[in-house]
């Protein structure tokens, strides 16, 4: 294209932008008023199935909640089985079955009669979509929006909620093994967890996750190259980390897994209501870059 | 970019204030500063007066996102810290007074609250911050290293907490923690000394956790009149309860549909609730609830929802809906009701009367505006409710301390005691605040300048690149813009200076700019591209001006322009990526004038473009959390992954190549990035920086020996344009660097044949070299830069878009190689920063020669100066900051001063961290110049640089020595002239300054700042803070310099006692002794012997050594 033509065609341009501009204007109104609630319905309905989905203990009445029994297995190895309980967002009881490798025999750990191991990630995600049903709450039918920009804004907190929710379940805390070792997991357990068992409890994504290591204890002055491991959420086997002045070794690695239906449909929820959210902010925009339209 | 560069920020703000979206508030103890926080991560500081008008002052840059919460982190009232926290986790301590970054950090996830908390262990005392957020403890972090000491823990339910409030114990060594978490269970914990003392991480679980029913808690305080009772605010409703055993004494709920969303306690008996939208209620407690009456608790167990007590006042924001395009003004009625003072009657007051004051029509903000609550603890004794919105605006109610007098049947105004908005601020200035090009930008007919919207500094060439809305882009010699911008001059009369070019092809606004050959010289240096809003991209020849290309190929706006890494393909490598927002990315071929591929596909927008060049991959990172991985080559989708992959994905990216980070979230509204990126261009230009510095020692033979200077690789002037929200024009930061600007004055002063060594005859013999070389090119060029300037003053005058169109094009096909007007980049850089800096106005004899001999130029009001301090943290002077000072100023000395009192010397008044980086500017500056000859700004050699290197324009190089300019500097007369005229300045400033502006309107420069340049590298620099630390030290006196030996002696080494000099006693860290070449040899002599055993006798020995060193200083300045 050369300039000359583009010049001359401004002023066309402009004269039948003037007719558009009008068109425009009468469909943002409408947009305005009319879709963004009906999108913000529909958002608020999602997010309540989802928010549903996370059953919210009241205080007092905590154990009232459902429980709900998860055999966790793997389809490649059987040395490791469990089954936990899962109440809310709560592990309420876990059977460990631990075979060793090289012993042949099966170890037996249960969780301590007062123990009970809190998933945070549920919680956190809980908190997040609470949150944004919130922002939602504040805007209902009756409130009336004036700008894109105020909508843009309302989406964009909304989005922040549902993005940090998704992304609690969809990535685990990656933790380094000594800050594992000393979490307060390990002394859950009845009988005590030996020295060279750690395990760990996940959300990745919509499953609940058990993870074993066996580690060996490296001699002190071993001449192998000792290098501690950064963190991780899963650990493979040969990373090493120092506790209490000993050196450890990761043998083996066992990781079983078990579907939580529930948090299956919470991130299909989640997955909607963004894409909801995105599509109304990219109806906004359509209209923005024709607002800041200036013929010049 | 290093803290330890002398770098100084200079804002151009433009007419536009920034967006300020205001996400959370802070009110100094004193009541002298307000905080906010906005949305996009900058925090403002604003001046209140006691006659509460307030002003902005400074804007902060640092965070990459919106501002959480603001607390102050320090007790004491002579240093102002604040804390801030961020969505991102982020933290960040802040001196309130010059806007410095004293700390920062980063944890995992964002913290909603903190509340300072200062412990007394006998007579220690420190900080504390307790932190809540998205996490269930609550964190105790160290007010001053902002590390995380311990942590609150809840044994039973625990949960994130919403809201906390601590209760200070006057009889015991115990405070108490009081928070609501979300699931709304009350939790308790005790801080005894034992605990804060604790410095390992065990947690400290909670004393008490009683459900109080109170979901979607969000405010929990404390009753400081009566100490027993404590109100906690939810959306529906808010209650009191009792702070002895935590039960319920009175509960109101919301009247329709109001979510309120905070409360304080006013008086002993009066609480004020405000709500989402902005109204605020203040009601009377019943009886029940006060301590002193007879029915104290009377109520207990049968409180009932639903009884209201009585409503006071009530203070409602509206805002009249306002036209549309029109700047965000709103107007703010405030209404009381006042009802009668009736104790007994609760049943009066029904919900009907509220909802009387609702608003009648909401404010046209974007979202709910944030309301606090301070109250003064020291004079003047305010009890303020204050709040800011979503369009930059504080407004202030002072609540009154007494209920009506009589009773009222109908509600009464209470005016709002105080409201403006950035934008307002910004209107009242006269002059209005500079942009950059504004004298380019305004249209006949039109007031507001034509915006700028996307803007690229070239720095090998000076010049600065402006994308505007109206789909014109300008291309400017920078300085030159800048100078009629801030200086007053000739300048002022000549319409459409400097001379300019203007490109024309896009149809709507700029979006970006990029110009690739500044990344990588595998570009051709002629290319600039620049994307808009009509979808295209353009590819432009900067020097005819010509378009070369449109790249139609995205379906939305285009938001950014990337350069590929230097490892991909070779036909990538000659791409330009696009990215635009249908949420596509292009890579653009330059050489074979196409699109080679278009990935178009992600579902939200683009966030992130990282490169596996070894594989031939594009990995796009969008917004929620998908990563996307294209084949460049045959433009196949290879993987589309989300969670733990993606992260390990774009991770894996950075591991392998570490340079080629880009983030696109903010693209102009990170600083830090934008740091980076300007430091990583710096290094890029050092390889081409040397080819030049090659070339300049082939040609100038007879400077051979001196062409082994270091090679320098940063620019002595970078022009980064910002913007605190994607939809602002863009503002401009010029950042001087004082080292490069005098190793660029050095390089040319080197490369100089010096008139007073050489005689006569090879004066000859170098002129006729030269003419010999290309002085027919050289007298060429001239005539052509002659002709530019005065085709381009003449297209001005008329001032018709045609004419200009035609005038360009015919002076293109005129002078194809010819780029801008030639002007000595490096003069100008530094009349430009010398003439900002300098104290005008106090000695009227030194100002006429600044004027007139050594042609610098007055500013035409105060400017606005930035600070830079740790990691990238920044705080800019917003231009309303020398109505402040004017205040304060008038204030200090009693008398009403006007504008032209404070231009240059103003900022010496602003802060200590501010005056010391200027004095210790101007002083080394002064210094170089000096040396030098010819240093002056006026004369003929201004518009040209005296040999400079091959410039990338492309005109064949010659050593461009005009006749005019080798002749001026021979008159030996004229030069002892300018030289004398550096030494005054440079006197002035060092020793002179305190006395002549006297001290109300001076801040002495920091004792630490200097002594930790001591030893810089640069010796200019170095130079300047010995003789500033010198003279300082001198003016504080015996006293002084007592009191700052005090201060510091407990963080000194031992063996300070045997070392000493006058360096360490105020410096911490390097003991070292004074290098021998800075000093002079005379004062040399004391300092072996010296045996301080005594503070006095080292004071003494100060003052004598200061007296020598006053004595050298004036000789070798004068």
């Amino acid at each position: 294209m050369n300039q000359q033509r583009s010049v001359s065609e401004l002023p066309k341009m402009s004269a039948a932008s003037q007719v558009e501009r009008a068109v425009l204007e009468e469909e943002f109104n409408w947009l305005l008023k009319e879709e963004v609630h009906a999108v913000l319905k529909q958002l608020q309905d999602v997010l309540k199935e989802a928010s549903r989905r996370f059953s919210i203990p009241t205080p007092g009445l905590e154990s009232q909640l459902k429980q709900e029994n998860f055999i966790l297995g793997s389809s490649t190895m059987d040395q490791v089985k469990g089954v936990l309980t899962l109440q809310g967002e709560a592990l309420i009881q876990a059977d460990i079955n631990l075979k060793v490798a090289k012993s042949s025999q099966v170890l037996h750990f249960q969780f301590r009669e007062d123990k009970q191991w809190k998933l945070q990630q549920i919680q956190d995600a809980r908190n997040h979509v609470n949150q944004a049903l919130q922002l939602l709450n504040s805007r209902d039918e009756s409130h009336c929006f004036k700008t894109g920009a105020e909508v843009n804004k309302l989406m964009d907190a909304v989005m922040l909620q549902l993005t940090r929710a998704r992304n609690r379940l969809t990535t685990p805390a990656s933790m380094t093994l000594p800050e594992l070792a000393s979490s307060g997991l390990m002394k859950m357990f009845t009988p005590p967890m030996p020295g060279d068992v750690m395990v760990n409890f996940y959300i990745n994504p919509s499953k609940l996750c058990l993870t074993v290591y066996q580690l060996h204890v490296l001699p002190p002055n071993t001449t192998k190259n000792f290098k501690p491991t950064g963190s991780s959420v899963l650990h493979s086997p040969g990373a090493m980390f120092e506790l209490n002045n000993n050196r450890f070794e990761v043998s083996h690695v066992h990781k079983v897994e078990c579907v939580v239906p529930w948090l299956n449909d919470t991130l299909v929820f989640f997955t909607i209501s963004l894409q909801l959210c995105q599509q109304l902010k990219d109806k906004i925009s359509v209209f923005s870059s024709f607002w800041n339209y200036r013929p010049f | 970019m290093s803290g330890n560069n002398l770098v100084l920020p200079i804002v151009l703000w433009g007419r536009t204030a920034p967006t300020h979206c205001i996400s959370s508030l802070l009110v100094m103890d004193d009541f002298s500063t307000i905080i906010t926080g906005c949305h996009d991560g900058q925090i403002c500081l604003w001046d209140m007066t006691p006659e509460l008008e307030i002003c902005p002052r400074a804007i902060l840059f640092g965070h990459t996102a919106s501002i959480t919460c603001l607390s102050k982190a320090s007790a004491c009232s002579d240093k102002q810290y604040i804390v801030s926290a961020s969505e991102s986790g982020e933290m960040c301590l802040w001196d309130v007074n010059d806007g410095r970054c004293i700390e920062f950090t980063k944890l995992a996830c964002a913290h909603t609250g903190i509340q300072f908390y200062q412990f007394t262990i006998g007579t220690q005392r420190e900080g504390r911050l307790l932190c809540n957020g998205h996490y269930p403890e609550i964190l105790v972090v160290d007010a001053t290293s902002l590390e995380v000491l311990y942590s609150l823990v809840s044994k039973i339910a625990p949960d994130w907490i919403s809201s906390m409030s601590i209760i200070r114990s006057h009889r015991t060594q115990e405070d108490t923690v009081v928070a609501v978490s979300v699931t709304g269970i009350l939790k308790v914990w005790i801080i005894t000394a034992e605990v804060s003392r604790m410095q390992d991480l065990d947690p400290v679980f909670e004393e008490e956790s009683k459900p109080i029913y109170c979901q979607g808690c969000q405010s929990i305080s404390f009753c400081t009149f009566t100490q027993s009772s404590l109100l906690v605010v939810c959306s529906k409703y808010w209650r009191v309860f009792d702070a002895g055993d935590y039960s319920l004494l009175c509960s109101v709920a919301s009247e329709n549909d109001q979510a309120w969303t905070g409360g304080e306690f006013i008086a002993a008996d009066k609480v004020i609730i405000w709500t989402e939208d902005g109204c605020s209620y203040i009601y009377k407690l019943p009886p029940s609830c006060q301590r002193a009456s007879e029915h104290f608790r009377s109520d207990v167990g049968k409180t009932k929802e639903g009884s209201i007590p009585p409503l006071i006042y009530s203070i409602t924001a509206r805002a009249d809906k306002q036209k549309e395009g029109e700047g965000d003004e709103e107007e703010l009625v405030v209404e009381v009701m006042c009802l009668p003072p009736s104790e007994y009657d609760l049943e009066l007051y029904t919900a009907e009367l509220l909802y009387h004051h609702r608003p009648l029509e909401a404010p046209l903000l974007i979202c709910p505006p944030v309301t606090r609550f301070f109250f003064g603890r020291r004079e003047p004794f305010y009890k303020l409710l204050i709040q800011g919105d979503s369009a930059g605006r504080l407004s202030l109610w002072s609540v009154p301390d007494t209920s009506p007098l009589q009773p009222l049947s109908a509600p009464v105004e209470l005016q709002v005691s105080s409201t403006i908005s950035l934008q307002e601020a910004f209107d009242k200035l006269a002059p209005v605040s500079a942009g950059i090009i504004d004298q380019l930008s305004v249209l006949s007919g039109k007031s507001e300048p034509i915006k700028v919207t996307a803007s690229v500094y070239i720095p090998s060439q000076g010049r600065l690149v402006c994308g505007r809305e109206d789909g014109s882009i300008i291309l400017v010699p920078a300085t030159q813009t800048a100078i009629v911008q801030l200086l007053q001059g000739e300048h002022m009369l000549r319409r459409g200076w400097p001379p300019h070019r203007t490109l024309r092809g896009h149809r709507n606004k700029v979006t970006c700019v990029l110009y690739p050959y500044q990344i990588s010289p595998r570009y051709d240096q002629r290319s600039l591209v620049s994307g808009g809003v009509d979808f295209s991209v353009i590819v432009w020849d900067i020097f005819t001006g010509e378009m070369k290309h449109i790249f139609c190929v995205h379906g939305g706006e285009i938001t950014q322009l990337i350069v590929p890494p230097e490892n991909c393909s070779t036909r990538v490598q000659h791409c330009i990526c696009s990215v635009a927002s249908d949420h596509s990315v292009g890579l653009l071929s330059l050489r074979e004038r196409k699109c080679i591929m278009l990935a178009s596909r992600h579902l939200f927008p683009i966030q992130v473009i990282k490169w596996r060049p070894a594989d031939d991959y594009l990995v796009v990172g969008c917004s929620d959390g998908s990563v996307y991985v294209w084949q460049m080559d045959t433009g196949a989708l290879d993987r589309c992954v989300m969670g733990i992959t993606a992260v390990e994905i774009l991770n894996a990216c950075d591991e392998l190549a570490p340079a080629t980070v880009d983030a696109l979230s903010h693209s102009a509204v990170n600083l830090k990035q934008a740091m980076t990126r300007r430091s990583l261009a710096a290094l890029k230009n050092m390889a081409q920086h040397k080819l030049q510095t090659l070339a300049t020692n082939l040609l100038a033979a007879d400077n051979a020996d001196k062409g082994n200077l270091p090679k320098y690789s940063h620019n002595a002037l970078v022009v980064q344009a910002m913007k605190t929200n994607m939809t602002d024009p863009d503002m401009h930061v010029l950042f001087f660097d004082v080292e490069a600007v005098i190793i660029q004055l050095l390089t040319e002063e080197a490369q100089r044949p010096n008139p007073m060594l050489v005689s006569p005859e090879t004066l000859q013999k170098s002129q006729a070299g030269a003419d010999k070389g290309g002085s027919f090119l050289a007298n060429k060029i001239f005539r052509q830069v002659k002709e530019t300037m005065k085709e381009t003053i003449k297209e001005h005058l008329l001032d018709e878009d045609e004419e200009e169109e035609e005038e360009m094009r015919r002076r293109e096909e005129k002078c194809k190689s010819l780029s801008l007007l030639e002007y000595n980049l490096t003069m100008d850089t530094a009349k430009l920063f010398m003439s900002c800096l300098h104290a005008w106005g106090l000695n009227e004899q030194l100002d006429a020669i600044c004027l007139e001999r050594l042609g610098m130029l007055r500013p035409h009001c105060p400017i606005s100066f930035g600070l830079i301090s740790r990691g990238g943290h920044m705080s800019l002077m917003l231009p309303t900051f020398k109505e402040s000072l004017l205040h304060q100023l008038s204030l200090a000395t009693g008398r009403k001063l006007t504008l032209t009192d404070i231009v240059g010397k103003g900022t010496y008044g602003v802060s200590r961290a501010v005056t010391t980086q200027h004095l210790l500017s101007i002083i080394s500056l002064a210094n170089t110049l000096m040396g030098m000859t010819n240093a002056t700004f006026v004369g003929e050699h201004m518009k040209k640089a005296p040999a400079r290197p091959p410039r990338p324009g492309g005109t064949p190089e010659t050593p461009r020595r005009t006749s005019a300019a080798l002749n001026q500097p021979s008159n030996p007369a004229l030069q002892a002239q300018i030289k004398q005229g550096w030494s005054q300045l440079a006197a002035m400033h060092c020793v002179m300054l305190p006395d002549l502006l006297g001290l109300d309107k001076y801040r002495p420069p920091l004792l630490e700042m200097l002594a930790r340049r001591w030893q810089d590298r640069c010796l200019e620099v170095r130079e300047a803070a010995q003789a500033l630390l010198l003279a300082e030290l001198r003016r504080i006196g015996q006293s002084g310099r007592k009191d700052t030996i005090d201060v510091w002696a407990p963080y000194l080494p031992q063996y300070v006692d045997t070392v000493s000099s006058p360096g360490t006693t105020t410096d911490p860290s390097p003991p070292a002794p004074p290098p021998p070449e800075a000093q002079p040899t005379e004062t040399k002599a004391p300092e072996e012997e010296m045996d301080v055993t005594d503070d006095d006798i080292t004071a003494a020995e100060f003052s004598d050594r200061h007296t020598e060193w006053k004595i050298i200083l004036l000789d070798v300045l004068q």
